[in-house]
């Protein structure tokens, strides 16, 4: 018998307490190696989203959002300075309007329904509605049915358009030159449909005789409501020359996306808000982010929680083996030797409780994962369903970036061996401390102890 | 050869200095059986400790074979402790997790023998003190207190020590038992010329020594 089996057979020398000691350390290494999981699995997930994060950057009027807010329209002026704006290569500008029936002779082909009702209510300037607590019931029913408006959308490029960031899907016809000054329009499905109207069919507005040149369908109600003009066309006949409601700037790499927010921000000023696609992704991504801090913290502090239990545990057998040890030393044991037993069966545990530890690890670490992400996925949608209303009255150009947030979920957690070899790490430096501090106590017990009598 | 010279020990306590020695003079030669008297808290287990390099002394010196092992390195004072040294204790001190067996073979590890060979020593030198083949495969806590004392004689006996030191060997056994656990001492220094210390509280006993010392508040009486 050796210095080595004897610290082995020392560490089962109480099963019970050997047993708990082995079980929390297991909990702590368990939840180390499944907190690197969650972690590394999240961040490859974040790295993903924020790499196949466009380029783009929107810029709109400052307060402006949807065909809610107030503010100005950016002028022709702020648009030249965006298209001059360092690494960005290529502009889509939009403007948006209404069309009144009084506009068009098109029938609008949405319905209000209650969303758009209560919308409506505050246009119709009704002088029944005296009294200070709304419209009451028979009032509602007694004012004539607001008329839902057809929206226009006057563009440099029809394909800003599309809600899944790829080309416009044209039903029929043919697109439309986004620069030109022509009296021609794109119909949405809905809208052409309504109106018995098809390509080559001609429809006024504005005062204008229009021509279909194609009938386009994104698969989102509203927008398929709507008409695509060219946007000088659109500014023109609206009485707002040069004026644009929104930007979408190309930048030229992803590394500059940062650098043009910064140069746009500084030229515009408060006139305009802006926001990067990378941005978007960002914020959409925060709550992953979180998730990765906090399973960073619970690996740091699952570290410390299982190095103190060892150490205290250590820390205790040494303490209430001070006579043995004293013994030990009496009869020639040697500093070394005895350090030698103490650090061999601290290791014991620790190598016991890692096995049951990785294992545990092992097996929760899909589930910790899951539940983690969906957890705090369910306690940032509300913010979610902000941003997906975004994407609705008016805010088509962001029509792509609502697609990174509902696959945020999907995030798959896998135990790659580097995460392993971590945990491994993590846990040999817990043994680590676990012996060491012990062992300096040890090496200060007089071989008198021996002596002592309790 | 044992030559203690004005040995003085003294320990810091929170109420000041207690000196549990005060300049000490024996001399006692090899093969020699002496014994230490005293009331409590004369000094006789400070003084063992000093003989055997378990503490170091305040001032003084401590030859053995005309080595000072007072002023020897801690790692030398290990190596005196494990080959010159045999202790045998009133709580008998034994290992409580190693067979009886094992604590004697523990002895022969740190005394430097090769593993292969500490076995059949450790048989033997049970044999000697009366421990059958099955009590050495037990653990302390299964045996009585006299063989688990006379464990602790084999185990001090493993390196043929130079000086067997013990303090109060017979303290916690019946007259009978502890008369049995001297002679056998007595029988072992006079075979092995080992000279030995003890100290007891049994004047019989002592009376049977070669010489007896009596300690007096750390002093050595005369
Ligand atoms: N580590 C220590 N620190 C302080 N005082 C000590 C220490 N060890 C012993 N003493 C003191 O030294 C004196 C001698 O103690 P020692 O243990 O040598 O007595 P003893 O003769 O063996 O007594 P007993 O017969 O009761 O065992 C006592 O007064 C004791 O309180
Ligand atoms: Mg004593």
């Amino acid at each position: 018998m050796n210095v080595v089996t004897r610290g082995i057979k020392n560490a089962f020398r109480s099963p019970m307490r050997s047993g708990a000691i082995i079980l929390m350390l297991a909990i702590s290494i368990g939840l180390i190696l499944s907190m690197l999981v969650a972690r590394s699995s999240v961040n490859a997930k974040i790295d993903q989203v924020k790499s196949t994060a466009g380029t783009n950057i929107t810029i709109s009027p400052a307060g402006v959002f949807g065909f809610a807010g107030g503010g100005n329209n950016l002028t022709s002026t702020q648009v030249d300075q965006i298209v001059k704006t360092s690494h960005i290569t290529s502009t889509t500008a939009t403007l948006n309007d209404q069309l009144a029936s009084t506009d068009t002779n098109l029938t609008p082909s949405l319905t209000l329904g209650n969303f758009g009702a209560r919308q409506a209510r505050f246009e119709s300037n009704n002088s029944s509605s005296s009294t200070s607590n709304g419209p009451t019931s028979a009032e509602l029913a007694s004012r004539p049915a607001p008329t839902p408006h057809t929206t226009v959308t006057g563009t440099t490029n029809p394909n800003s358009i599309s809600t899944n960031g790829a080309k416009l899907s044209i039903t029929s016809g043919a697109t439309i030159d986004g620069n030109s000054t022509a009296y021609v329009a794109l119909l949405g499905k809905d809208l052409a449909s309504k109106n018995n109207l098809i390509v080559g069919k001609t429809f006024t507005a504005y005062g204008k005789t229009f021509t279909v040149n194609g009938i386009y369908t994104t698969g989102n109600t509203f927008q398929d409501s709507g008409i695509i003009m060219p946007l000088a066309t659109v500014q023109n006949l609206s009485g707002q020359p040069g004026q644009v409601s929104s930007v979408i700037a190309k930048v030229d790499s992803g590394s500059n996306v940062n650098a043009s927010v910064n140069s746009l921000k500084s030229t515009l000023g408060n006139k305009a808000d802006i926001v990067s696609q990378a941005q978007q992704a960002e914020d959409s991504v925060a709550s992953l982010q979180s998730i990765s801090s906090l399973a960073l913290a619970s690996v740091i502090g699952s570290a410390i929680a299982g190095a103190i239990i060892i150490l205290l545990a250590m820390i205790m057998i040494v303490r209430e083996r001070r006579k043995e040890i004293g013994v030990i030393k009496a009869i020639g044991g040697t500093n070394k030797k005895v350090m030698a037993q103490f650090i061999s069966e601290a290791l014991t545990i620790t190598v016991v409780g890692s096995i049951i530890g990785l294992t545990l690890g092992v097996l929760v670490s899909g589930p910790m994962t899951s539940s983690l992400v969906s957890s705090s996925q369910n306690s940032s949608s509300s913010s979610q369903l902000i941003a997906r209303t975004s994407g609705g009255p008016g805010g088509f150009i962001r029509g792509g970036f609502n697609r990174v947030g509902s696959n945020l979920t999907q995030v798959t957690s896998s135990i790659t061996p580097q995460v392993f070899a971590i945990s491994v790490g993590i846990t040999l430096l817990i043994a680590i401390v676990g012996s060491a501090v012990p062992s300096w106590f040890i090496a200060r017990i007089s071989p008198a102890e021996v002596l002592r009598t309790e | 050869m044992l030559e203690v010279k004005n040995l003085t020990k003294s320990f810091e306590s929170p109420s000041g200095k207690v000196t549990a020695l005060e300049n000490v003079n024996i001399s006692i030669k090899t093969g020699e059986f002496a014994s230490i008297i005293g009331k409590s808290g004369s000094g006789k287990s400070t003084l063992l400790s000093m003989l055997g390099a378990l503490d170091t002394p305040t001032s003084g010196s401590i030859k053995v074979d005309e080595v000072d092992i007072s002023k020897l390195s801690a790692s030398k004072q290990t190596v005196y402790r494990a080959k010159k040294i045999g202790f045998v204790f009133q709580q008998y001190n034994l290992i409580p997790n190693l067979s009886a067996l094992e604590n004697v073979m523990l002895a022969l590890e740190f005394g430097g023998m090769a593993s292969g060979k500490r076995k059949k020593r450790a048989v033997q030198l049970l044999e000697e003190v009366g421990i059958t083949p099955d009590e050495m495969l037990r653990r302390p806590t299964r045996l009585s207190g006299g063989q688990q004392q006379r464990v602790s004689i084999a185990r001090a006996l493993a390196n043929h020590p130079s000086i067997i030191l013990a303090d109060e060997p017979t303290g916690n056994l019946d007259s009978k038992t502890g008369k049995m656990i001297f002679d056998m001492l007595h029988s072992l220094s006079r075979k092995e010329n080992t000279t030995i210390l003890a100290v007891t509280h049994d004047m019989d006993i002592a009376g049977k020594t070669d010489r007896t010392f009596t300690l007096k508040d750390g002093k050595i009486a005369v």
